[in-house]
């Protein structure tokens, strides 16, 4: 199982620009990718079209041996629900939700909230907020906020995690942080992860690195 | 997402709190508004069913139209007849023709509580020098007790003291003030031409209405007398076990007789058009304020669906699908409606309650209770609701569709700003 792509190209915008061309990757399951290459080769968009939110011009992605463009609406909502973990550069928390509420936010779509409570707070005290699961997100910093959306990403225990420049924003030493909780969800949970980065030394920890370059792999 | 709805809402209080102002202050006006006007509606309706009975039957008056004299006058001798001058007027009998026979079928008719046959003539009454013109309504004193609420409104005295005979009066308040006359006192009624007869005022009612308040009731067989008209009768009065039938029977009963049968509703059709401009001014006004109301609630909820962009671009990328997020905004919108409209019907509520409390004396209006007379009917509540509701509902749903309408990708990538 995993993600397979096959011979995909994507064209955006007005005018029509082709961003990404030919492109043919294999994600096996349980494994860790670093997406690397320069600012506007097509990292993103190729992480959107994996991750599903996006779909492809030209060829077809499968995901978990299904074409994504023939999965009924629901159920590539219930899989992305339960089965994939989103990560961004910037950390997109509710700005109206306690960092706990933010963490369990995912669980409240099947109503899984009170089971996961528990977890919650566990992951936050994995990123080591123990101390702050109900402060808002204002009144964390960056490094913080961006640990609570690493823990939500986790939440559901997901069998992807999706992480686009994770660490972008950080710090060094929030970065490493961040980067050892993604590590270990690969490492001990067998999460497969699909990482982009243009930090040599966070694609270095991945177990294979897919470059690109104007939107070719190379 | 209701949930998180609610937590959005909480969260930015000051403007919800404006926001529901809106709502607020229509529903409440609404209640109040239609409080008053429905209460002075009921209050008239009952005036109008209760005070003077359900249904009248009348001695018809009938108006000659160009040809209604040709038989009479030419029997079938001419199929046309053109007429220099034609006739026309009014050809008045003054009289109910065969009352022993409605007295019969009313009797028989299950759905009559009581009738009361009447004799109302135009009289002066005297009271030593001072003089009034005056109507004057001979009846069956316990019959028309039955059948109106006159026996309610007297003050002093006796109505079923006129049931003795022997020339007695009731004297309405503002005719007895009028004449300067008391109870026990002994007044003069005649006709225009006539000669005077000593009556007996043995009671004095007060209505409140003024026209009411002028008027005289005797014994039947009394004013018959005074009027020099035996026998005759030129109204029944009839009162049903359910007023809303008055205006089916009084047709049915028109159609197969003489006499002209009218209902309470259809001999006061006038009033029931002013309510029915009441209520669209009621409606207009109270729907522009909530249309305005309605305004407010798009204009914040579009507000909210632009600053909340990236909120749905991470709500999508968890897997909320199109129809959650719609119900996200949508409900706000909601929520937003049910409180104002709850708080609005409760304010309006209680200041329906304060209304009542306040002292109203004269006119037609406060005359009976002395303080205004405010409608608590429940529609007006579920119809303040209904309005609140619909106002709301139509205003959330175009920015709650917007905000589905917005893919995850878009803002992911214009959010990165
Ligand atoms: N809406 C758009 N219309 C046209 N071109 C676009 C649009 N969005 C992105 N692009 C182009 O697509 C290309 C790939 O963009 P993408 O965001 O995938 O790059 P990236 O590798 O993630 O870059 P970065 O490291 O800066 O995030 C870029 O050349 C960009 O200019
Ligand atoms: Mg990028």
């Amino acid at each position: 199982m995993g993600i397979i792509a096959k011979n995909i190209g994507k064209i955006i915008g007005e005018p029509p620009t082709r961003i990404l061309t030919d492109i043919n990757l294999e994600i096996k399951s349980g494994e860790f990718v670093a997406l690397t290459g320069r600012s506007g080769s097509g990292k993103s968009s190729l992480l959107y079209l994996l991750s599903s939110i996006d779909v492809p011009s030209e060829g077809t992605i499968e995901l978990e041996g299904h074409n994504i463009k023939k999965i009924k609406k629901k159920v590539l909502y219930r899989f992305r629900n339960e089965k994939m973990g989103f990560i961004f550069q910037f950390h997109y928390l509710i700005a109206e939700l306690t960092a706990l509420e933010n963490v369990l936010l995912p669980t409240r779509k099947f109503g899984y909230e009170k089971q996961k409570k528990s977890y919650a707070a566990d992951l936050l005290k994995q990123v080591g907020l123990e101390n702050k699961e109900y402060r808002l997100p204002r009144q964390l910093s960056g490094g913080e906020q961006q640990r609570v959306a690493v823990a939500r990403s986790l939440i559901m225990e997901p069998q992807y995690i999706f992480a686009d420049e994770p660490t972008g924003s950080l710090d060094s030493i929030n970065g490493d942080m961040v980067m050892n909780i993604i590590r270990d969800a690969n490492e001990k949970l067998g999460t497969t992860v699909v990482l982009v980065t243009h930090d040599p030394d966070f694609a270095q920890e991945a177990k294979r690195q897919v470059h690109l370059a104007d939107g070719k792999i190379v | 997402m209701i949930e998180l709805a609610l937590q959005y809402l909480l969260s930015r209080r000051r403007q919800t709190i404006l926001t529901l102002l809106g709502i607020f202050f229509g529903s409440a006006a609404f209640v109040t508004i239609s409080g008053l006007m429905l209460g002075f509606r009921e209050y008239i309706i009952n005036q109008l069913v209760n005070n003077s009975g359900h249904v009248h039957i009348l001695a018809r008056k009938e108006f000659l139209t160009e040809h209604s004299l040709d038989e009479s006058w030419y029997g079938k001798a001419f199929e046309h007849i053109f007429w220099k001058v034609p006739p026309s007027g009014r050809k008045d009998s003054a009289m109910v023709e065969n009352p022993q026979s409605w007295y019969t079928r009313l009797n028989k008719d299950p759905r009559v509580v009581a009738y009361s046959p009447q004799l109302t003539a135009s009289v002066i009454v005297s009271n030593g020098k001072a003089t009034a013109p005056a109507t004057i309504i001979g009846c069956d004193p316990l019959a028309q007790k039955r059948v109106t609420t006159i026996g309610e409104y007297v003050i002093e005295g006796n109505f079923n003291d006129l049931a003795l005979g022997g020339n007695k009066l009731a004297l309405g308040d503002e005719l007895a003030k009028e004449l300067g006359a008391t109870i026990f006192q002994t007044v003069q009624v005649s006709l225009a031409n006539g000669m005077p007869s000593p009556f007996k005022v043995v009671a004095i009612f007060k209505t409140g209405t003024k026209q009411m308040d002028n008027v005289a009731f005797g014994a039947i067989s009394d004013i018959q007398k005074v009027n020099q008209t035996p026998n005759q009768v030129n109204e029944i009065t009839v009162r049903l076990y359910d007023y809303t039938q008055a205006a089916m029977l009084a047709d049915s009963w028109s159609a197969m007789s003489f006499e002209k049968v009218e209902s309470w509703d259809q001999q006061n059709g006038n009033i029931f058009n002013v309510f029915k401009i009441q209520d669209a001014i009621r409606f207009l006004s109270i729907g522009s304020v909530l249309i305005v109301a309605g305004f407010g609630i798009y204009n914040v909820l579009n507000m909210t669906v632009v600053q909340k962009r990236k909120d749905i671009a991470i709500l999508r990328s968890m897997g909320y699908n199109t129809y959650e997020i719609v119900s996200l905004f949508f409900s706000q919108g909601l929520l937003l409606g049910v409180t104002g409209a709850a708080f609005g019907l409760f304010f309006g509520y209680c200041f329906c309650l304060y209304l009542q409390t306040i002292p109203f004396a004269g006119g037609p209006l406060g005359s009976g209770s002395g303080h205004l007379i405010i409608s608590f009917n429940p529609r007006i509540y579920v119809q303040a609701l209904c309005l609140a509701l619909m106002s709301t509902s139509i205003a959330s749903i175009l920015p709650a569709r917007a905000a589905g309408k917005l893919t995850p990708l878009e803002i992911i990538r214009a959010g990165a700003e």
